[in-house]
């Protein structure tokens, strides 16, 4: 027998075991094919085919869709033709497409076998002339009889199949659990009990159970012969280039790029250019990629009606950046003949997977770029997916609303929960239990199974979401490639994810958003406002001494990828400012890598050091003899264990996959084997095998790394040179590392002022200039975007004439009225701002309103408003904080009784090098990490009013204060005063939470 | 004619608490806290002012009120007793006035002794006497208010919690209101009490110093209101129980907090029976069901079913009871107690069918007699249907 009719848990909410946990099971009874039958998708495919290939069973895609009947019909692919039906059938459901079996819609079953309940599907398949077979189901029973002799009379085949949802009989119970999930809904224990979901059996049972119809199993056979398709094989599918003219893509190609080298390099073009750019259109054409760098360039500068091409900030991503076509085509951003990007790292006669060219563009401008692609290439075009998976945090959270806990108790746990677990061999239970940050959470009564039962979810998948960039673009349909559906933001995305993609041939372009882009150009928007030149023809920031001091300081809060604490400390502690400094220290910052980054200091500042291998000398040269880069890993297989560049390359890419295990033993056994032949210790293997284990998950390679660090640079030129306007950008465009209250503090600590929200003077974003910086209405959450345009409306016309006026004119909202008054954005409307009067007249005027049955269009008259109290300084500024999230003049930390004990202010901690301090600040942010020996830890970053500081709780600490830790609120900490490389850090000891 | 009223407000101070400490000595001067004990996620019922000044508050977890107050003592809740110690209660104030009105067994009574004087002596002697008496007759201390409407009695009480009395002579409620925080005023929605501070009003004489018109200007038609209770203005009668419609009410509290549909089900048919039961026992019918249902966060649903004609039976009360659960059952939340109303009564009709009922419903008839027989002798768990849990 073939289990015909299988579902796995990417039947989402419903199947429990993955494809692969089918797959071993189905190998461990003995079967030698199984097909998957996952609701309306095929979003497991892959890992099905990757699952069936280590298992040796053979595949058969299939899939069931609802047909608006009882029962749903299952639809096995038996050839290509079948596949792309398959594939278009899917879609169309996504799309709430009817999908009855008429002779209207034969064709679209072709090449697929129809698996029915139904009697009516059975006849009518039958007089289409499609392949059908009568479904018995898991057992026997009077309607599979009934079934069986109808399929008798017609002709057909009648097959039993599994029909089952679970890996194992034990997960019946993490079944129930997703149902409830999925239907919004508390677990319900009259549902315990009965269900008809049932595992994958052995043959051995069904062949007990069909004793009585024992050709219902033979019959499964003869069908799957049949399926004889078994993985899509569309080969490398390139995005199509619209020609326009006669020339090939090859020459158009070779023009553009030397145009465009003329602009970047001027008209006489130096030899090394020219040589670099034959050899890479040489290799780009041999490989048949010339349409797909025009394609790319289309999207990246479209065409204009006018004939020119428009002009977008962008970032090349990947190793795209080492190609200077692209440089050329102004699809990346920094030259790799300057910064010794190897073109090889991108393209190479070798490689046989498809280049990948990745771009980043202004956040908010991102999503015109996704509509203008999606609208140019049409039903050519959608979005890569994500599978979104039950993770430990997301999966405590489910199960327990699904066991009725509220949602404050279900909060006060999951917050302080980590996002990520480590994998480890404890149980999801007992890493909670050991958790410090959980140290006073009650895990008793239902927790303890709440957690248990959430972890049968974990790794699950829940819903598709839409990939952030990835876009995919075909020669035809893309439905015919890949079932198709539509994201609730209302793009198209295929059913697989990045890894599925690739894998299937798809060419996948990264058209990614970036804040930083977007904090570029508004801080250079706002320095062409206030009437300043500024020229980005021959812009260097590179190259310019006070910005290379100020990265070499740390003094980089705001700046693109080198504003989080471990990336200031790490400048801090190299001290040099340099572009090719920065591009190795982007790289070399990856969770995996603390210990390499201590040595990379230790050797930049003229340590001694030894190759990894006397083989590896010139290869790591330039990064002190560390692996930095992605690349290096390759290079080091090749150097050291024979690979070929192909396999190295193989290795690399391996490293950043989800489901890598398995191949990744492959890798390690050939390495091992490779460098015992080259005589290399055991030992010596572990090691360099490690540190190449570093760049699990995540990591760059070079081009990508100076592509980054050039637009670092260009953000370090602007605060240093154009501060007011730079932190009014970085705060505008929202999304950074840190809050905005963190930089408006830094903004204070660079000396700028911060004037409040003013419904007078505010624009929408922050604005910037000299010393100072406008709040921007934007900071004021919760006023919409129709009263904010209202406001700069009705300012346009003429100025308000007082609070009175403003109402009338604007009509905000209460709670908007509430956020205008707090913040103190309407109190230069008044002579003397009185707030409890200012919310005397806004409500009167709303009464007024209300009892004028909402028009509020009567004049702006005056009301009694009975003299009320002005707020004290502090109820002022506790509004104020509340309404905006920070203060403009004064810092919390100020605000605070100190008590008797002596402290330090940030600023002086330099002067107490080697000394216990006492340090009141305001915690802003904190990464925890793991030690050697597997104890969690935390580096915290607090502030006060003078300076921003960098802290180091271990384990010891960590554990005894981990549950009152908590951003925003203000700490008295005790603690010893270190330097490393002139980067001071408080180790703390002691923590006493002084004021939320 | 003096159109004075006196009205006594008395309120024992965690009533629940108040109770055990009457039956066991030593918890006095202890903080205690009243909740179910053989439950995990067993809720405060209620706690000492010990207890409350240590953080714990009515509803909250007990797990986290035991970390909060750990040196308190826990007790498991015995409503039979508060239920008697609050009829007690009652009858001692009941001898004074027979206008009288009070929750089910929350410590709070509200006694009209207007006129009584010739009878017992001047309203503050009434006080002092009525505190002395239940304090040597049940050792119980209630806190007593005595001012010339419900309104400034209640605030009086508030004002002195836990112990104490207060007396608000005749034409002194506003200056007695006046220094007073807003939040001991009674009323006020929390609406209300975030717009007043907004207009940086935090005592009651501030809200006083507004005028009706002013108030009329910011709060509409609410201002009236606001206007009166600044001032202690409160002409709501008390109340007596006989003057309210009738209704029969049954309800089971969950010592762990419950979101299984099929246990709530069953709880709310046992419910149902129990109405059945008592409404055959003193031959009324009901025409509408009423369900509360109070989730475990606070929030409280209420929903109701209705026929035509008054019903009696088992089934038929269970039908419209889970009717109403059916609709009351909106959220995704566990639910910590719930209630059954059974109101619209009225008797049921001693003529009997004209037609012969059917044979089956006959049987049925017969048989829920003969449960309610048992009930009657060897008590109310005696039988039950095997779809009901015991419910205590």
């Amino acid at each position: 027998m073939v289990p015909l009719r299988v579902r796995s848990c990417f039947s989402l909410l419903r199947g429990t075991a993955p494809p692969a946990a089918l797959c071993r099971r189905a190998a461990g009874f003995g079967y030698t094919g199984m097909a998957l039958t996952d609701l309306e998708n095929l979003y497991g495919l892959w890992s099905f085919l990757a699952a069936c290939e280590r298992h040796r069973i053979s595949p058969i895609i299939g899939t069931e869709i609802e047909t608006g009947t009882v029962d749903r019909l299952a639809l096995l692919v038996r050839n290509e033709v079948g596949y792309r039906n398959l594939c278009n059938i899917i879609s169309r459901r996504k799309r709430k497409e009817k999908l009855g079996v008429s002779p209207e819609t034969a064709s679209w079953y072709e090449g697929l076998i129809l698996l029915s309940r139904s009697e009516t599907v059975l006849r009518t398949s039958r007089e289409c002339g499609l392949e059908a077979a009568a479904d018995l189901g898991s057992r026997p029973t009077e309607k599979g009889s009934r079934l069986r002799h109808l399929a008798a009379t017609l002709g057909i085949p009648a097959v039993a199949v599994p029909d089952s949802d679970l890996g194992a009989p034990g997960e019946h119970r993490a079944h129930l659990l997703l149902r409830a999930i999925g239907a919004g809904e508390t677990l319900d224990s009259g549902e315990q009990a009965g269900g008809s979901v049932q595992p994958l059996e052995s043959p051995e049972v069904y062949a007990s159970r069909f004793s009585i119809w024992p050709e219902a199993l033979q019959a499964t056979e003869e069908i799957a012969e049949r399926c004889a398709y078994r993985r899509p094989a569309a080969g490398l599918q390139m995005p199509p280039w619209q020609q326009h003219g006669s020339q090939s893509a090859g020459v158009v190609l070779r023009q553009e790029a030397y145009e465009g080298a003329r602009e970047r390099y001027g008209f006489s073009l130096p030899n090394q250019v020219i040589e670099r750019l034959d050899y890479e259109l040489g290799v780009i054409e041999s490989m048949g990629f010339s349409s797909y760098f025009l394609v790319v360039r289309d999207i990246v500068q479209p065409l204009q009606p006018d004939g020119t091409r428009k002009h977008r900030r962008i970032c090349g991503r990947g190793s795209g950046a080492a190609s200077l076509v692209a440089y050329c085509l102004s699809i990346t951003n920094v030259c790799p003949i300057r910064y010794n990007l190897y073109f090889e790292r991108f393209l190479n006669p070798g490689r046989s997977d498809p280049p990948d060219i990745d771009i980043d563009f202004a956040w908010d401008e991102r999503d015109q770029v996704l509509t203008e692609v999606l609208g140019m290439f049409g039903e050519r075009a959608a979005m890569v997916c994500n599978h979104v998976c039950f993770k430990p945090r997301g999966a405590i959270r489910e199960t327990a609303k699904a066991f009725g806990l509220p949602g404050y108790e279900i909060s006060r746990m999951t917050k302080r929960l980590p996002w990520f677990f480590k994998r480890s061999g404890l149980s999801l239970q007992e890493q909670i239990a050991t958790l410090p940050s959980l140290k006073d959470q009650d895990l008793s009564g239902p927790w303890a199974e709440i957690i248990d039962r959430a972890s049968e979810l974990i790794g699950l998948p829940r819903y598709l979401s839409v990939h952030p960039g990835g876009v995919v673009i075909t020669e035809g349909p893309v439905q015919d490639y890949v079932p198709v559906e539509q994201a609730p933001k209302g793009v198209p995305i295929i059913q697989w994810e990045k890894d599925g993609t690739e894998e299937s041939g798809l060419v996948k372009i990264d058209l990614l958003g970036n804040r930083s882009l977007g904090v570029i150009r508004d801080a250079i928007g706002n320095l062409r406002k206030n009437g300043a030149e500024f020229s980005e023809q021959r812009w260097h920031p590179e190259d310019d001494l006070q910005t290379k001091a100020a990265v070499g300081a740390g003094k980089t809060m705001g700046c693109f990828y080198i504003e989080s604490p471990a990336m200031r400390l790490l400048q801090q502690k190299a001290g040099s400012g340099d572009f090719e400094q920065l591009v190795i220290q982007s790289s070399i910052i990856r969770p995996a890598a603390n210990e390499f980054v201590r040595e990379y200091v230790r050797r930049l500042h003229g340590g001694s050091w030894e190759p990894l291998h006397a083989a590896l000398e010139a290869v790591l040269d330039e990064t002190f003899g560390l692996m930095v880069y992605q690349e290096d890993v390759s290079k080091v297989a090749v150097a050291l264990a024979g690979f070929s560049h192909s396999e190295a390359d193989g290795l690399r890419k391996v490293l950043s996959k989800k489901d890598r295990e398995f191949k990744l033993r492959d890798f390690r056994d050939k390495f091992y084997r490779g460098c015992r032949e080259n005589n290399i210790e055991s030992m010596e293997i572990d090691r360099i095998w490690a540190m190449m284990m570093s760049f699990d998950g995540y990591s760059f390679c070079k081009p990508h790394s100076a592509s980054y660090a050039r637009v670092s640079f260009q953000s370090a030129y602007l605060k240093t040179h154009f501060p007011a306007e730079f932190m009014a950008a970085v705060i505008s465009n929202q999304g950074g590392y840190y809050s905005t209250f963190s930089y408006v503090s830094e903004a204070k600590r660079m000396g700028l002022s911060i004037d409040p929200p003013d419904v007078r003077e505010s624009a929408l974003p922050w604005r910037g200039q000299g010393t100072r910086i406008r709040v921007g209405l934007q900071a004021l959450h919760g006023l919409s975007q129709e009263t904010c345009d209202r406001i700069l409306g009705c300012r346009g016309e003429r100025h308000f004439r007082n609070f009175s006026d403003f109402l009338h004119r604007v009509q905000p909202a209460e709670n908007e009225i509430r956020m205008l008054i707090d913040s103190g954005a309407v109190d230069g409307l008044e002579a003397k701002a009185n707030r409890s009067r200012l919310y005397w007249e806004a409500a009167a005027r709303e009464v007024r309103t209300r009892a004028a049955g909402g028009d509020g269009l009567f004049p702006a008259v005056e009301f009694d408003v009975p003299p009320l109290r002005d707020l004290s300084p502090i109820d002022r500024l506790r509004r104020e904080y509340q309404a905006l999230g920070f203060l403009c003049r004064a810092h919390p930390v100020s605000l605070v009784g100190k008590g008797k004990v002596r402290t330090c202010k940030g600023v002086d901690l330099a002067a107490h090098v080697g000394r216990t301090v006492d340090f009141i600040g305001l915690l802003l942010t904190g990464k925890i990490v793991s030690t050697k020996t597997g104890e969690a830890m935390e580096f915290l970053t607090f502030e006060d009013e003078t300076a921003i500081i960098e802290t180091t709780f271990f384990p010891e600490v960590y554990r005894r204060y981990a549950h009152i830790l908590s951003s925003q609120k203000i700490y008295h900490l005790r603690g010893l005063v270190e330097e490393d490389f002139g980067a001071l850090t408080l180790t703390v000891e002691r923590v006493r939470l002084l004021s939320n | 004619m003096n159109h004075r009223r006196f009205i006594l407000h008395l309120n024992v101070a965690d009533f629940a608490v108040a109770v055990e400490r009457v039956v066991d000595l030593s918890l006095r001067d202890k903080p205690v806290i009243v909740a179910p004990l053989q439950a995990a996620r067993a809720a405060v019922y209620d706690m000492s002012e010990e207890a409350y000044r240590a953080g714990v508050r009515k509803g909250m977890l007990l797990t986290r009120a035991t970390r909060i107050c750990r040196t308190a003592r826990v007790l498991p809740p015995r409503f039979d007793l508060y239920r008697k110690a609050m009829g007690s209660f009652v009858n001692e104030a009941r001898g004074y006035s027979p206008v009288l009105e009070h929750g089910v067994e929350d410590g709070h009574l509200y006694l009209d002794i207007t006129g009584t004087h010739r009878l017992f002596g001047t309203p503050p002697d009434v006080g002092w006497r009525l505190h002395r008496q239940i304090r040597s007759k049940l050792e119980i201390d209630p806190i007593w208010s005595l001012a010339g409407s419900k309104l400034v009695s209640k605030i009086g009480s508030r004002l002195v919690k836990p112990v104490g009395e207060y007396i608000v002579a005749d034409g002194e409620e506003q200056r007695f209101l006046a220094p007073l925080p807003l939040h001991l005023l009674p009323g006020l929605s929390s609406g209300e009490r975030q717009r007043l501070g907004q207009f940086n009003i935090g005592r009651i004489g501030e809200l006083a110093a507004l005028s009706r018109m002013q108030l009329e200007g910011v709060f509409g038609r609410r201002g009236e209101a606001l206007f009166e209770l600044s001032r202690g203005i409160d002409d709501s009668a008390v109340r007596p129980e006989e003057e309210r419609p009738p209704r029969v009410v049954r309800e089971h509290i969950f010592s762990d907090d419950c979101a299984d549909r099929t246990v709530l089900k069953g709880v709310v048919g046992a419910l149902a029976a129990q109405l059945g039961m008592e409404l055959r026992a003193t031959r009324r019918q009901a025409r509408r069901v009423g369900l509360q249902l109070d989730y475990t966060d606070g929030t409280t649903v209420s929903r109701q079913a209705s026929v035509r004609k008054g019903v009696a039976d088992d089934d038929s009360l269970q039908r419209l009871a889970l009717t109403a659960l059916e609709r009351s059952l909106t959220r995704r939340t566990r639910v910590r107690s719930c209630r059954l109303i059974g109101d619209r009564l009225h008797g049921r009709s001693p003529q009997l069918n004209l037609f012969a009922a059917p044979a089956t419903g006959r049987k049925k008839e017969q048989l829920l007699a003969a449960m309610d027989r048992i009930r009657q002798r060897f008590g109310r768990e005696a039988i039950r249907m095997g779809s009901h849990p015991v419910l205590h």
